[in-house]
Formats: structure tokens, sequence, C-alpha cells
């Protein structure tokens, strides 16, 4: 486990120590800050309407109308930005050539997949955290359902774990970066919209396909609602994911 | 120590290495010779554990290392020809980030003892080099960290790729300067590629010679200079009977008369004492084995002179 975190820790660093984590890092924080003021501003309207208007002023509710859609626009940023996350994380090793240290260090293929994704994931965590001070402000100026925002915050960071663990396999998949990007892009797309099958292909197919949607799961805990099945469905996407990357790691020794 | 038989490794359809065999005894330095594309760098990397082999096996104290590449990659510190690092660590984090995953209990003073052993106290624009960026430094420093880091879980084997490939004549001199230094200090065994053959002559006990994926020699370099090629001797009188004499011999594949009694004699095998018999009632002055390391070298790849 030293090794695993040695790793973890190394890929942290990096990340603070290159401008694409930087640059991800700042675009986050503008881009999800400029969503929360957006959105806060059309409440408080909606909000001030509502108060002249009894049958509305029941239905406002800071959970739905601003905590929910908050959190589902920070996931589709996530979408965006966690590819050019996971991008380096193998493929960088690759084309430096610095695989070479971990492959012929006495750990194993799944040590070293392990290693990376947890150093990914202390950054996307390190990302997430720039918004508890949004939630601050909510705090200060009404009263939000505190069950509400920590299960947006597990949807969150478990919709993100699910984005890396794409994005590390294709980082897998390739020495070009950019290659690495444009895959895990394509495919967190694919799987993001499969939801959407049921409304094209008829029959269990459809249902199937979009049983395996991300968004389909993630509105279930959006909403605070914590199925075992929707967990279920996170951790073994993520295990899925991160057991393909182990082979394509020892694929690349035996090849 | 260390035993490679019959080792064999194929990308798709191309053949890097078949059937390699040899053996390394512990503290014995070992110069892997060949020119590009022999197979040097794929049966290193076979050694190390990086990639597997197609067919064949290696052991290191009899452990396989398919079998336990977990022990056998502790006993060996691998510094490949691109050295693996990473250029926007700072060199000491850098060194203990290598000795954690390789399982050192103690990696601040590890890599202490590491810095100290390949010169990377050394000041470099008024900072130690170990307080530097790696992306910072000159290739020659960068070659050292990558020295360190296959140095500081204290390997008992030290296998090597072009050690000095890409660097200056000096820095080439200081890191050729360490590896003697770190071959001949202590028990400890190495394994290293080169293309020059000064640095073979300089450091290794016996090479291997690799062509076309296969071990076309492996000696001593004073057998191997022994081992055939060219002989030169001079004699007083009648060269041309002498050159007849000479042609009966089973060694002697060819020979060329030169100016005052000079003949040039390519023998299979090491036959100066029975060219030298025959020579004698001509008159011989002189006889002497006129191949260099380079000449065997190119004569056993059949590269172009």
């Amino acid at each position: 486990m030293r090794a695993v975190l040695a790793i973890a820790k190394r890929e942290l660093g990096g990340f603070f120590s290159t401008p694409m984590g930087w640059l991800c890092l700042v675009g986050f924080v503008v881009i999800s800050g400029f969503f929360f003021a957006l959105m806060t501003s059309e409440f408080s309207v909606q909000a001030t309407q509502a108060a002249f208007n009894p049958y509305l002023d029941d239905q406002v509710s800071l959970n739905e109308w601003l905590i929910q859609p908050f959190f589902a626009n920070t996931s589709v940023i996530l979408l965006m930005i966690s590819p050019a996350i996971s991008m380096r994380l193998l493929a960088e090793d690759r084309r430096q050539r610095s695989i070479e240290l971990l492959l012929s260090s006495p750990i194993s293929s799944g040590q070293i997949v392990l290693g990376k994704y947890l150093g990914a994931m202390g950054f996307v965590t390190a990302m997430l955290t720039t918004t508890l001070p949004l939630m601050g402000l909510l705090y200060w100026w009404g009263t939000p359902d505190t069950g509400v925002v920590m299960s947006c915050y597990a949807a969150t960071w478990l919709m993100a774990a699910s984005f890396i663990a794409v994005g590390l396999l294709t980082s897998a998949m390739t020495e070009n970066q950019i290659v690495a990007l444009i895959l895990g892009f394509g495919l967190l797309l694919v799987l993001w919209l499969l939801t959407m099958a049921n409304t094209i292909i008829d029959g269990p197919v459809g249902e199937v396909l979009s049983g395996i949607s991300m968004l389909s799961h993630l509105d279930q805990l959006m909403k605070g609602l914590l199925h075992s099945s929707d967990i279920f469905y996170f951790v073994s996407f993520i295990a899925f994911f991160l057991f393909a990357t182990t082979q394509r790691v020892e694929a690349y020794r035996w090849r | 120590m260390i035993n490679v038989h019959q080792l064999s490794k194929s990308y798709g359809d191309i053949r890097a290495i078949e059937g390699i065999d040899f053996e390394v005894s512990a503290g014995e330095v070992v110069g892997l010779l060949g020119p590009n594309g022999a197979g040097k760098t794929t049966t290193m990397r076979i050694l190390c554990g990086c990639i597997g082999a197609s067919a064949g096996e290696v052991t290191i104290d009899g452990q396989n290392v398919s079998d336990a590449p977990k022990w056998v990659k502790a006993q060996i510190g691998y510094l490949p020809e691109q050295p693996p690092l990473y250029e926007t660590m700072v060199v000491r984090d850098y060194i203990e980030f290598a000795a954690t995953i390789k399982g050192v209990s103690d990696p601040v003073a590890a890599a202490q003892k590491a810095i100290l052993q390949v010169g990377l106290q050394a000041d470099v624009g008024g900072r130690p080099a170990a307080d530097r960026i790696i992306g910072h430094l000159s290739k020659g420093y960068k070659q050292r960290v990558g020295l360190a880091q296959a140095l500081v879980h204290n390997p008992r084997v030290l296998v090597l790729d072009e050690p000095t490939s890409g660097l200056d004549p000096a820095q080439r001199k200081e890191i050729r300067d360490l590896l003697v230094d770190l071959a001949h200090s202590g028990s400890r065994t190495v394994i290293l590629s080169t293309h020059v053959l000064t640095e073979i002559e300089a450091i290794c006990d016996r090479v291997v010679i690799i062509n076309n994926g296969k071990v076309v020699a492996q000696d001593t370099i004073d057998n191997l200079r022994m081992s055939g090629g060219r002989v030169r001797l001079q004699v007083e009188r009648d060269p041309d009977q002498l050159i007849e004499a000479l042609s009966q011999l089973e060694t002697v594949e060819t020979t060329e008369a030169q100016d005052h009694g000079v003949i040039i004699v390519s023998t299979s095998n090491d036959s100066r004492a029975l060219i030298a018999e025959a020579a004698a009632p001509f008159g011989l002055l002189s006889i002497h084995q006129e191949e260099g390391l380079e000449e065997i070298y190119l004569r056993l790849t059949g590269s172009p002179e």
C-alpha cells in the first residue's frame, strides 16, 4: 500500500506542477462559479416573484431549484474536464519512458493503476472542495437541506470517479495524450447519452442500454435517494474500468 | 548468479531475439555489445521484468523472473537508455519516490546515500543538483539521477542500457569514471550495453556480442582478441614460399604478401604458434595478432568497415 500511496502522491503533485493541472483547476472554479452566480440570481428572481404568489411560494425549493441543478451542471463540467485530467496519467509515462521505472520496480500492474487513480481522484476531490465556499454562501443566505447537499456531493464525486476510471483506461491505450483525451471524452459522452437509448431503441435492448447510462443513476442520488443499486452501479463501473486498465498495463508488458 | 537460457522475444512478426544464452557470475561486469536493433535492449528489459519473454527464461539465483517478479526486481537496479525521469520533480523527491516504490524501508536515508554515490550533491548554479528540478539539469546530470534511482535500493545486480549514449565527451568521461567506481566497488554484478568499445575495455570483465537477436560470441576481451582474425608476421627471406607453406595449414583462411617480407594471415582461430613454427625456417622477425576489439566486433557482427 505504501507504493500505491507514493504513486498517488507523486501523481497528485504532478497535477500541481504542470500548467494543464492548474488550467483544469482554474477552469473548473471559474465555470462552476459562473454557473452558481447565474443560477443563484435566477433563483432569487423566482423566489421574489413567488413571494407575491401564494401558489408558487409553496413550490419554491432551494434544494430542487438551485442545489440539484447546480450539481447537475457541475457533473457536465466534470464530463468535459475529466478527460483532460486523466489523459496524462499513463500516456505521459509511456511517452517519456518513466513507465520503465514503474515496470522494473517490485510492484504489480494493479498497484500502478490504483496509485495513478487515487492520485487523480485526490486532484478531483481538491477541485470539488472549491465549491464548498459556494455552499457556505447558501447556508448563510438560507437553510439548505444538508442531506441533499451531502448526497449531491457524493453523487458528483462518484460521477467524477467514474469519469476518471474511464479516462485512465484511454490513457493506458496510447502514448499520445491528445488521442487519450479524445477517446476519453468520446467514450464518456456515449455512456452519458445512453440514457436516451430507450427512446430510440424499443424493447429490452433499449432498457439495458439506458440502465448502463450514468445519468439515470445520477438523478436518483442527486435527489438524496441512496439506493444500493445506484451505489453498486458506480462501484462496479469504476472497478470494471480499473480492471480493464490493469489488463492493458499487463498487455504492455507482454505485447 | 544470472542465467539467461534460450531467451526469445517476438513483437508480432518481428523476432527481436532468438535463443539468447549467457551466464553472469556474482560480482562480474559483463558488457552486451551489438549494433542497433541487435536485441540488447530487449534482453535487458526482459531481464529486469519490464517485458515478458516469448520463450526461454531468465533466473537470478535460481529464481525465475516470471515466477517471482517482485523478488527478482528487488535484486535489480535498471537504467534504461532513456532515463525514466519525471522532469517536473525535484531530484531528491524523485529518488525518494523511486526508493519507496522499490520497497526501501527508509527512503530518505537511501536517497541521500544514492545522491552521494552518484555525485548529485555537487553544486549546480548555486544549489546542489539534488535540490534542483530534474528538467532543469544537463543531460549528464539527468543520467546521474537515472543511475541514482537504479542504485537507491542497493541492488545486487545493476543493468545499464547504453549509460553514456547521447552525452558529450566530458559527460561521457564523468559517467564512465562513475561506472568504473560502481562496477569495481563491492560485489555488485553489472550488465551494461554500449556502442563504445573503449568503455567495454575500461569497465567489463567479459563481453557478450549479440547480432540479429543471437549471441555470436561471449568471452573475456583477451580471449576474444586471441580467438582468431588477422596475424601480422615478418620474415627475413622467401615470403612467397612461406605463403605456400601457410596455405597448407587448416586454420589459415587467406594470406596476403606485403613489402619487406610482411605477410598478413587471416585465421579461423588463434594459430600464432603454428604460424610461428612454419615461419621459423624463413627467419621469423616478428609475429602478432593484428585485430583490435573493434575489428573483432565488426567481423562478428558483419557490420561494414
